[in-house]
């Protein structure tokens, strides 16, 4: 069954797989650094149903939960967010479909 | 020379621009778009460089309005070199709009920005092996402090003066791709678009078949005359305007046609492209950054835990506008009053010497009722304006504004907007002019357009003082807290319903996404703070003062003429007569309506203005409204109240609101629509009310 980004609690880290949908979304969230095999961590949710706060690459997103409902995730394969040693990334098959 | 500023959104372009051009900036807007623009001159050892400060943007494609100007402007003007700011904190991201612009750009040299702000982060990043990994040179700087950006510049310089275009490393794509690429340089080898731009972006467009390759543009108007006099800081500065002369359909539909049958449609070739970018970045980032310490958190994550805190979040917000309310709107009080005096000092002066020029009686008038009055009037709100720019700046530039975008966005999401719309709103509590121009933080443009024209139905503090003084009036005691709730609980609610409502209107199909960055925080210099705040007061003085003057003139001429008659036979009078039929339905007589239409000019001269036509001969607002007890029910007054607090923008503001958007047709729809939208709710509330058994 697919995880999505929107269902993870704060602190939980994860993998980017793949975004659904296209589009105009789509899009910017690639242009902002989502892009299948990122790693990402939710830093908090804002309350009353607002947005997520996740961290990648050393910087933080603001995301609609709507948003975060169509990036689907995988387990992240390394604890670290910005690891020094990059040595494990392998080149991931395409995602986009 | 020419040369472009581009770089990620808060990464320290405008600082740089600031220090380099110093006051010898030209800010307006793109032509046809509501984004600014900022171009500048600078004199190096004898050589004038232009110098455009392109908007932030986080890539290079057609999506947005920034980056649709940004890839226009490098491919239409051709600029010498281009320097591209890269925060040294955030190189990842950063480095892939570097990327983009090296494919369409053969002369860039990269800033390193914000330097000391990653050492603290524990971050170091290798200038020398960035360099050498993309052939491009790194020149590191702290454009807060001022260092290195003398040599970025020179540097610059230097690059854009080489007898030919360096030689730039390519981003590697996995082999498949490749080849599909080479495919279609082959074919676009020949045409002629091939010796415009380089061949290799060109083939990449092709294959996302992006949509404004092929179209052969011309520009329209002569660029704007360079080396203005240092005082014209804020000219309108369009540049120049694109005509789009023929579309060319460039080769290699076959093969599109082709590699979709493979499976290889355009967005599949997006995708394939970023997602090559991020790899190549993610290769080199080894070598070119080293970053110690990671989980450690770094001064925004301390600070965030507070301003962001589900518990301590909100009220931090609530503090931090009730600062900036009370800065702009209370403090500047006395300023305000100062100038007021010092118009009515003036108009006095110049008075006695037409005295003293046996000049007529209503050219004095003239002079001081109408245009020194109507002008003084705008003129005292000027300092609320100006303060509250300067917080703005504030708050933008330190990253806060971010923060209060993402606490809001839940209830900007009920009313269909964006969050950062909610800081717009929120400032239309204290005046509407700065409301409607902190929508340039939004980058949709419908998005900005919903805003800008929902803005005017939030009273703002001059309506407010009004306001209150009237209920305080009919409505003594606790009764007048209840009333003045309800009043403002109405117009929330027509908020809310007006931003659903014009979502229609405007045609705004696709909700837009909210991805937004949460940047660092940083401290502004003073110079990015006042700078703008400088800027943006003049350039609205520059727009509006003419037609408050035309306005003041108008309204003077209608109460004046034709002299000597009891006030209902003047010629405001008189159109206040032809227009009480609209007012009967609503229990307004002749005054009331007269009232209303010369509120447009200045909302707080409603009552005086009343005052006259009511003959009550008292300064103060509360005397003027214990005066019009006896000519009002109580009905009557919440009526008019409903409907003077919806009605019409100010002057200021419909002005404001002409220049941020662009469009007259726009802005006459939003007078139109709160025009009508007040009087329908007046007539609902009067009506209703004499059904209920009020009066």
């Amino acid at each position: 069954m697919d995880r999505f980004l929107g269902d993870l609690k704060s602190g939980e880290h994860a993998c980017v797989e793949s975004i659904q949908g296209g589009g105009a979304i789509r899009r910017r969230m690639m242009d902002m650094g989502i892009v299948p095999g990122v790693e990402l961590e939710v830093v908090r949710r804002a309350p009353f149903g607002g947005p997520l706060q996740v961290r990648l690459k050393g910087y933080y997103l603001a995301m609609r939960r709507g948003e975060c409902a169509k990036i689907v995730v995988t387990e992240a394969r390394e604890e670290q967010i910005d690891p020094v040693d990059k040595s494990l990334s392998i080149a991931r098959p395409l995602a986009g479909r | 020379m020419k040369i472009a500023l581009v770089g990620n959104p808060n990464v320290g372009k405008s600082t740089v621009f600031n220090v380099l051009t110093g006051s010898n900036q030209q800010v307006g807007n793109w032509a046809g778009k509501t984004v600014e623009r900022k171009s500048g001159m600078i004199k190096r050892d004898q050589q004038t460089i232009e110098m455009i400060d392109l908007p932030g943007t986080y890539s290079l494609t057609a999506y947005s309005q920034e980056e649709i100007i940004t890839r226009e402007y490098i491919l239409r003007e051709n600029p010498d070199v281009v320097m591209a700011m890269v925060d040294a904190s955030n190189i990842e991201r950063n480095l892939y709009l570097v990327l983009q612009i090296l494919e369409l750009a053969p002369r860039v040299v990269i800033g390193l920005n914000m330097v000391d702000l990653a050492e603290s982060s524990g971050i170091t990043v290798h200038t020398v092996e960035l360099a050498k990994a993309l052939n491009v040179p790194v020149v590191e700087i702290v454009a807060a402090k001022g260092k290195g950006i003398e040599s970025f510049l020179t540097e610059a310089i230097r690059v854009g003066m080489l007898p030919q275009d360096p030689l730039q490393s390519k981003v590697p794509y996995l082999v498949e791709i490749e080849s599909k690429v080479q495919a279609m340089e082959k074919l676009l080898a020949n045409n002629t678009w091939a010796t415009k731009y380089p061949l290799r972006w060109l083939a990449l467009k092709r294959l996302e078949r992006d949509p404004e390759i092929g179209q052969e543009w011309k520009s329209s108007t002569p660029k704007p005359v360079k080396g203005k006099d240092k005082d014209a800081c804020c000219d309108v500065g369009d540049g120049a305007s694109y005509e789009l002369q023929k579309t060319i359909e460039l080769p290699g539909e076959e093969l599109l046609k082709k590699y979709e049958e493979e499976g290889w449609n355009k967005d599949h070739f997006e995708m394939a492209f970023a997602d090559a970018k991020y790899q190549y970045i993610s290769q080199i980032l080894p070598k070119i950054r080293t970053h110690i310490n990671p989980s450690k958190p770094t001064w925004t994550d301390v600070i965030d835990r507070w301003t962001l805190s589900p518990i301590w979040g909100y009220p931090i917000m609530f503090a931090v506008l009730a600062l900036v309310f009370w800065g702009s709107f209370v403090a500047s009080a006395p300023l305000g009053g100062a100038i007021s005096q010092g118009m009515a000092w003036m108009a006095e002066l110049i008075v006695r010497l037409l005295q003293w020029g046996h000049a007529p009686e209503f050219v004095q008038s003239l002079i001081r009722d109408g245009i020194f009055a109507g002008v003084g009037a705008v003129l005292a709100f000027v300092p609320q304006i100006a303060i509250f720019f300067a917080f703005f700046s504030l708050m933008q530039d330190s990253g806060y504004l971010a923060r209060a975008a993402f606490l809001g966005d839940r209830f900007m999401q009920l009313m269909g907007l964006h969050g950062k719309s909610f800081f717009s709103l929120v400032s239309g509590f204290g005046c509407n002019v700065p409301g409607i121009m902190a929508t340039r933080t939004l980058e949709d443009p419908k998005d900005r357009l919903i805003t800008m024209l929902i803005n005017p139905l939030i009273p703002c503090v001059p309506r407010l003082g009004v306001m209150s003084a009237v209920v305080a009036a009919f409505f003594p005691g606790s009764r007048g807290t209840v009333i003045m709730l309800s009043l403002l609980t109405l117009s929330m609610f027509l908020v809310m319903v007006s931003a659903l409502f014009l979502r229609r209107v405007v045609k705004q199909t696709q909700r837009s996404a909210f991805v937004m960055e949460l940047p660092l925080y940083h401290i502004p210099t003073l110079r990015n703070v006042l700078l703008p705040t400088w800027q943006k007061t003049y350039s609205f003085l520059r727009r509006a003062w003419t037609f408050i003057l035309v306005a003041s003139i108008v309204v003077w001429v209608l109460s004046s003429y034709p002299q000597g008659v009891p006030m209902n036979a003047t010629w405001a009078g008189t159109m206040g007569g032809w227009l009480s039929f609209i007012g009967a339905p609503l229990g307004f007589d002749w005054r009331i309506m007269v009232a209303i239409v010369f509120g447009f000019t200045a909302k707080e001269t409603t009552l005086s203005t009343l005052g006259i036509l009511y003959g009550v001969a008292a300064n103060a607002s509360q005397s003027i409204a214990q005066a019009m007890t006896g000519a009002m029910t109580p009905l009557n007054a919440y009526t008019f109240l409903v409907v003077y607090m919806l009605y019409i923008p100010c002057l200021a503001s419909v002005v404001t609101t002409y220049k941020e958007s662009g469009s007259l047709g726009w802005t006459s729809f939003g007078v139109a629509y709160n025009l009508i939208l007040s009087f329908i709710m007046g007539w609902i509330v009067f009506h209703g009310g004499l059904a209920l058994g009020f009066h």
